[in-house]
């Protein structure tokens, strides 16, 4: 005789409710799930049998007797394994996934301080690799999941946040929308790796997809907390050593002095007579040198460009709900202030969320949320004599200021290369960015009945960006020239997408079989603006940027437009037997308006499947191993990440000159390529996860294989054509690679735990064929020469360059000689002291031929180790992290070393060859005067290994005892102190080894002066009401 | 749902092909852009360097004071090979505005407009692809010649083949007559291609066709001196009285400069400016003082004892200058290029530079006209005339040198009178290069007279010059792209 039962489910831990837990009658199709409250009701026999399954809790089944009522206490499962992750479009047990997923938990983001969630995740999940190129506020990151796939199109994954995709495109300053998201406010990143997970992502899941759910509101009376740190930046563990006044000097004379040696025919026809002897020199200069012609500075230039300013990150939430509604908000302050002087980030954030369930089959909610950043980017214009180059560059007997007021710039001292100093630069030029960016989204979710429900979202997300320049008419190389320049440019990005989905949910025969799926359609629309415009020669710099009409040179403005639109269909559908076989398909219909009109639309298919060996009656009472799984998956991506239009044939913009005026000019542009598509990247993952005793010890294992197709290559064309190249579907690429995670918890007792992390990850990246047999010589900036080169059978990121042997000594002068009819010193005789080249060819000439591949960016391996100790209410994590087999492309060897005598120099040229001193052994050509003739060349002397180890968090925590903050009333109280980047041991010479100071997609490890890294002191305390 | 792919696929910031060229106004814009690709001279070359010093370089009139473009030292060692930065931005150039005069005269005669104006602008595209293929087929020999616009990348002269240096030259002289017909007025102030233009070119084409490697002989010296003469005699033209006048911004396009690259300062900058001075000397506003490209100087010691163009900041050279181009004067114990300075933008004493150059560069020159004359009328049958004494008589004079009367040459020693001229006048012009070529002559500073061509010596790098710098090689990224080029030109690595 059915009657009805009812009750309540709740979290075994914390007594929490728990809603959508499913209540079945064993054998029976009868079925119920719990709502907001924890509540259920159900009808059953006596004796019936019920069973309560949740995602992420153990099973829990109970025998009816004659009661009316029956509550039920589930227990968390046991081990990562039975954690809940978000996955596309939904969520999953991780032990039901078929895919390689990597997630982070809110708890983990909270230990160290970060400023975007590319930060955030660094280290933490095996194939990210994440690096933190820069030390400047939000650390210009990149990332790369299982390395690279593209050439010309994006290498970086698509971030959706809570169901709204964030743009990949309109990249600034190598910043991506994704750093305008408050790292604070999220609740966990998953990171899709393989194609079993991104695949419903279709044509944009091929660099991975990153996932992203902010906390929401809690059930119960409403909590307040507060998180908030106080940090100061003080110089990084590594720096770069100058020459000292005395130094510079004393090289100064002997450049001056060796002229007669490297260019004598010009010293006899008196060409130098006008660069006079710098001791005759300095004794005009009396502002800088006393009588005797010795320095009355010796300035530290790193020292006078920092900034020991404190930092602070405030976070506020306050949560809560009843019944049917739950809200949460959110407000954010930080003020992050860099090591170098004037460099500062400031973002205010504030979101709300709400979820709702005002009908038992009706859920809605939504989140809003609005962040204002403004950055000020000191270390822009690599290349020119920038701040952080003149850090290196400036002439250490200059000082800050003369006496008098006014600057200590290089420019002052006759001969010199010219240049501002670098605290006179961060206080005259401004790189001010601004963004205000929204991200709204709202949901509704109806549930059908018999495992059907439906779901619709909404997303909406609007980034305005605006990018104020400006430079002041005293800085010399910058804007001396112009008198002034400044410039605004502004740009929005509206992204909108609208998708339904309808979902399924059921279990058969006792929950031996389960089924799941969904099907789905998306629309999404992106629509972009900007406008540019920009000033020059200004009568005073006190407008700055703020008033572009009072420059006498206004140059041509500028603005643009663009739209694209994605339409697309998907579905998956997973089936499990007796939580042992599992399979998951997916596929996704993907149509975009930025291909060719053949082929606007392409399928992305996926399928997945695991065992669940742990599961199996063999080893189900296994002592040692408490966990099992082996899972392979395999499919297809795509991406689609290129320019709008890039499919269609378009005409250029020119200008010509008639009567010294602006003529409009309209020309060749483009060749269009109506068959132009996605470019494919097909995946194969395997793997295999491992629990050994009670799961103190997990591993997990994957082993991939990726080969992008059809790659959207620039691709050559012959010049004769008036075109260098059209956008087409040619070329592949494999990344093959392995990463292995490890958690284990060393000792646990009543009162001391130690836990540790560690991941390892190897990826092989190898280009397969190209377009023609030319290398392409893009990707990485060009310096001198080419200095980066993507060839068939080599890895993406490799350095091209001559190989330095050392410098011609004084017994190889006849050898040497025989460079001088083809001479690479400007036409000048090669001598002893002159730089040795390895003459590939043997034809005594020393030029491209005789290039090669001379190191790659990309490390062999990458990782992170941490280990975390807790005693009573104290707690200690040292985490680390590592890279190795990455070579660094250090250019600035070039300004640095290579050319010396009219900026400073590193004091390695200290080293400079000298005959019968150190005759085979040294590196750096003899001192004289550039004038005179001198070598440089990208080359091995410049390729330094940037493997290193570490300490990249170093924290003390301390919970401050219940009965102490009771007290106050509050319900949480914790202190802690940490230290990032605490030590790094690297052979580098330079500042840091994780660096790039360019945008360019294959640039990583290529630096021409840098944002130094620097070691933060920071004290947190987190107070819960 | 493909309809609305679709219509979100146009662009609303670019025009197409499709829908452009239509109004009479949309012939002047596609001329526009071919004269904009035209300033590729001043286009960058790697660091500190620009295109123009690819023609400076191997003639021993130039040297560096700056060491740091790879590129640029190989062109001055003379070990440049296909790779070579200036070689592929030349091809690359070139072709860039071959391509676009293609597309002016493929679309602007469908243009309903005035048959004359359309006519004009029709024999500018004209001149401009001549003008670009005679470069090419100079620099490089036998090129692909295309004379349509490709508009697909699957049109098959995407991978056109080598045409013979015959056909280009035809080509080059079918369009300069047709441009010579479309007509253009004597002289255009405005900086367009003018009559004057095209006569001019067509008589340095002929002059070069007489000589190395087509060898035409004397039937094109006859043509040069007949069309160097239609200018000489038409009147348009005239040399200016003092030289500073030839970098002197409100002269532009007028008097002596028949053909010119038009900068213009906020437009496009002629960033050769700080490239020419010397190397952080100071002798002007811009902040960077490079001196990429310098004189040698044997050659600036070779100008004959008294020649006013030596003569300090008023003729070709400066060895003084202002302090900070505007303070003391003050001497720079070298050399350096006045010819193409800019007092305006470096400043002059007392008046600080705008750093920001809007001087045109000069491209063809009266000078030139009268001495491509003076050359080739000594060359043909009737021989040296007094028209051609005159006319090199005209370039000394302003020199303040003595030229000889009629009877105090005989051919040779007139010819060899001329060539010191041209090396002399038309240095840093783009123009020696050339004149070493056809004329498979060098000139040896240290003896005031001419050798071959093969085994010449540089001044000051000691680079010898072999018979295949008479060709500068194919990109090689064009090769690779192209194989239809092969083989490279002889004695350079193939591809």
């Amino acid at each position: 005789q059915n009657r009805p039962i009812s009750g309540k489910v709740t979290d075994a831990k914390d007594g929490t409710p728990l809603p959508g837990v499913s209540v079945q009658v064993k054998g029976q199709n009868t079925g119920a799930t719990t709502d907001i409250n924890g509540s259920f009701t159900i009808s059953a026999v006596p004796g019936a049998t019920l069973t309560f399954t949740h995602t992420g809790y153990e099973g829990f089944q109970v025998k009816v007797g004659e009661q009316e009522s029956l509550n039920v206490q589930l227990q968390l499962s046991k081990g990562s394994m039975s954690e809940v992750v978000v996955i596309g479009y939904g969520t999953a047990r991780k032990k039901d996934l078929t895919g390689s997923v990597g997630s982070v938990k809110a708890s983990q983001l909270q230990e160290r301080p970060a400023a975007s969630v590319n930060e955030a995740l660094s280290g933490r999940i095996p194939g990210v690799q994440v690096n933190t190129n820069s030390g400047r506020p939000g650390g210009q990151t990149s990332i790369r999941i299982r390395g690279f796939s593209s050439i010309n199109s994006s290498n970086n994954p698509l971030y959706v946040v809570d169901g709204v995709y964030i743009p990949i495109g309109n990249q600034t300053l190598n910043s991506n929308s994704i750093d305008y998201i408050n790292p604070n406010d999220i609740a966990s990143v998953e990171v899709l790796k393989d194609a079993s997970g991104t695949a419903i992502y279709g044509a944009r899941g091929a660099n991975g997809v990153v996932l992203i759910t902010t906390k929401r509101g809690t059930n119960g009376p409403a909590k307040v907390t507060y998180d908030g740190n106080y940090s100061v930046p003080t110089i990084g563990p590594h720096r770069v050593h100058m020459l000292n006044a005395q130094q510079y000097l004393d090289l100064e004379d002997l450049a001056f002095d060796n002229i007669k040696v490297y260019d004598p025919d010009g010293w006899a026809a008196g060409v130098y007579s006008q660069a006079v002897d710098p001791r005759v020199k300095r004794k005009s200069l009396p502002t800088m040198f006393d009588a005797n012609g010795k320095p009355l500075y010796n300035t530290d230039w790193m020292k006078e460009s920092l900034q020991h300013k404190l930092s602070q990150n405030h976070q506020v939430g306050v949560t809560g709900g009843s019944d049917n509604n739950l809200y949460g908000l959110f407000l954010n302050y930080r003020d992050d202030n860099g090591l170098l002087l004037n460099s500062y980030l400031k973002r205010y954030a504030a979101r709300f969320v709400l979820d709702m369930k005002p009908k038992e089959w009706l859920r809605m909610g939504g989140s809003i949320s609005y962040n204002n950043q403004e950055e000020n980017l000191v270390d822009q214009g690599t290349g020119g004599l920038n701040s952080v180059r003149m850090i290196t560059e400036s002439f250490p007997f200059l000082p800050v200021k003369f006496a008098d007021g006014s600057w200590g710039d290089n420019y002052l001292y006759p001969g010199a290369e010219g240049g501002s100093n670098p605290v006179h630069i961060m206080t005259d030029r401004k790189y001010i960015v601004d963004v205000q960016s929204m991200l709204g989204h709202s949901y509704i979710n109806l549930l059908l009945g018999n495992g059907f429900d439906i779901k619709s979202q909404v997303g909406v997300s609007l980034i305005q960006r605006q990018e104020n320049q400006f430079s002041g008419r005293g800085l010399s190389n910058i804007s001396m020239d112009q008198q002034g320049t400044a410039s605004i440019f502004d740009n929005r990005e509206v992204y909108w997408s609208s998708e339904t989905f309808l979902n399924y949910n059921k279990s058969f025969h006792g929950g031996d079989h389960t089924v799941s799926g969904l099907v789905g359609l998306s629309w999404q629309g992106t629509n972009y603006v900007s406008n540019n415009s920009s000033a020059q020669t200004f009568s005073t710099d006190f407008f700055q940027y703020n008033n572009l009409g009072q420059g006498s040179v206004q140059n041509a403005s500028s603005s643009g437009k663009s739209n694209f639109a994605f339409n697309s269909y998907f579905g998956r559908v997973n089936y499990g037997y007796k939580q042992k076989y599992m399979l998951t398909v997916t596929g996704r219909i993907d149509g975009s308006s930025k291909f060719g009109d053949n082929h606007k639309y392409a399928f992305f298919p996926s399928a997945g499947l695991a065992w669940n060996a742990s599961n199996e009656d063999f080893l189900k009472s296994n002592k040692v191993i408490s966990h099992l799984k082996f899972r392979v998956s395999t499919g297809l991506t795509g991406n689609s990440e290129i320019a709008p239009y890039s499919s269609d044939a378009l005409l250029g913009s020119y200008a010509g000159i008639f009567n010294n005026a602006r003529f409009s000019g309209i020309g060749t542009g483009r060749l269009g390529n109506p068959d132009l598509k996605w470019e494919k990247t097909a995946q194969t993952d395997a793997g295999i996860e491992l629990g050994v005793l009670e799961n103190r010890i997990n591993l997990e294992f994957d082993a991939y294989y990726r080969k992008t197709t059809d790659m959207l290559l620039d691709a050559p064309l012959p010049r004769s054509t008036g075109y260098s190249s059209f956008f087409r579907n040619v070329g592949s690429m494999e990344n093959k690679g392995i990463e292995i995670g490890l958690k284990t918890v060393n000792i646990k007792t009543q009162d001391f735990s130690w836990n540790t992390t560690f991941n390892i990850s190897f990826n092989r990246n190898k280009v397969l064929s190209l377009a023609t047999p030319a290398p392409i010589f893009s990707g990485n900036p060009n310096f001198l020469s080419n200095t980066g080169i993507i060839q068939v059978g080599q890895p993406v990121g490799s350095f091209w360059g001559l190989i330095r042997e050392g410098v011609w000594t004084e017994s190889e002068r006849a050898e040497a000689a025989k460079y001088s009819s083809q001479s690479y010193r400007g036409g000048k005789p090669i001598l002893p002291g002159d730089l040795k080249y390895k003459d590939i060819n043997g034809d005594y000439a020393i030029n491209d031929l005789d290039r090669v591949i001379i190191g790659n960016g990309n490390p062999k391996g990458w990782g992170a180790f941490s280990n975390d100790f807790s005693y009573k209410n104290f707690d200690l994590l040292v985490e680390l992290s590592f890279m190795y087999g990455n070579d660094i492309l250090n250019q600035t060897h070039h300004s640095g070393e290579d050319r010396t005598g009219i900026a400073n120099s590193f004091s390695s040229v200290l080293n400079y060859y000298q005959p019968g001193k150190n005759d085979h052994n040294t590196m750096i050509a003899t001192i004289r005067d550039t004038r005179a003739g001198y070598v440089t060349n990208v080359d091995t002397r410049w390729i330094e290994d940037g493997s290193f180890l570490r300490g990249k968090n170093l924290l003390l925590g301390y919970n401050v005892p219940a009965k102490i903050y009771e007290r106050w009333k509050l319900s949480k109280l914790r202190v802690s102190a940490s230290v990032q980047n605490f030590f790094l041991k690297t052979k580098f010479s330079g500042n840091d080894p994780e660096v790039t100071t360019y945008s360019n997609a294959f640039a990583q490890g290529q630096t021409f002066f840098d944002y130094p890294k620097p070691t933060t002191y920071m004290l947190s305390i987190n107070v819960g009401l | 749902c493909k309809k609305w792919l679709v219509d979100e696929d146009h662009d609303p910031s670019n025009l197409t092909p499709d829908d452009y060229y239509t109004l009479p106004g949309h012939a002047d814009a596609a001329i526009a852009a071919a004269y904009d690709r035209t300033r590729f001279f001043a286009g960058g070359a790697g660091i500190f360097a620009n295109n123009f010093s690819m023609l400076e370089m191997p003639t021993g009139t130039a040297k560096t004071e700056t060491g740091q473009n790879t590129d640029l030292n190989n062109l001055l060692g003379l070990s440049y090979n296909g790779d070579n930065v200036f070689v592929l931005n030349w091809w690359t150039s070139l072709y860039q505005v071959i391509a676009q005069t293609n597309l002016v005269l493929d679309r602007v005669p469908a243009i309903k407009m005035d048959d004359a104006k359309k006519k004009q602008v029709l024999g500018e595209a004209q001149f401009l692809r001549a003008w670009s293929y005679f470069y090419l087929v100079r620099l490089y020999g036998d090129v692909p010649l295309l004379t349509t616009s490709v508009l697909k990348a699957t049109d098959a002269m995407v991978y056109a083949g080598r045409t013979s240096k015959d056909s280009i030259y035809n080509q080059v002289v079918t369009d300069l007559k047709n441009a010579e017909a479309s007509g253009l007025s004597w002289t255009d102030a405005s900086g367009r291609a003018s009559l004057g233009a095209v006569k001019s070119l067509l008589a340095e084409v002929y002059l070069t066709m007489a000589g190395y490697p087509l060898n035409k002989g004397k039937a094109y010296y006859q043509l040069a001196a007949d069309k160097a003469n239609e200018v000489i005699t038409s009147g348009k033209f005239s040399l200016f009285t003092d030289y500073n006048s030839l970098h002197d911004e409100s002269q532009e396009n007028m008097g002596e400069q028949i053909f010119e690259i038009q900068f213009q300062a906020s437009v496009a900058n002629n960033g050769n400016q700080p490239l020419l001075l010397p190397n952080f000397k100071d002798v002007s506003a811009y902040g960077t003082e490079v001196g990429s490209t310098t004189p040698t100087l044997t050659f600036f010691n070779s100008f004959e004892p008294g020649d006013k163009r030596t003569a300090d900041r008023q003729g070709f050279f400066y060895t003084s200058y202002y302090d900070g181009g505007s303070g003391a004067l003050k001497a720079l114990g070298a050399p350096y290029i006045y010819k193409h300075f800019d007092i305006g933008a470096n400043g002059t004493a007392g008046k600080p530079g705008t750093a920001n150059s809007g001087l045109n560069w000069m491209n063809i020159r009266y000078a030139q006209v009268l001495l491509t004359y003076a050359e080739a009328q000594n060359e043909t049958d009737a021989g040296l005339s007094q028209g051609a004494v005159n006319a090199l008589k005209l370039i000394r004079d302003r020199a303040g040198l003595v030229t000889g009367t009629l009877g105090s040459y005989n051919q040779a020693s007139f010819r060899d009178a001329v060539w010191k001229e041209r090396w002399h006048e038309l240095c840093y012009e783009g123009v020696t290069w050339f004149d070493m070529v056809r004329l498979k002559k060098a000139y040896k500073e240290s003896t005031n007279s001419f050798e071959g061509f093969v085994g010449h010596k540089l001044p000051e790098s000691g680079a010898t010059l072999q018979a295949k710098h008479l060709l500068f090689p194919l990109p090689t990224l064009e090769m690779q792209n192209n194989p239809n080029l092969r083989p490279q030109n002889d004695g350079y690595p193939g591809v």
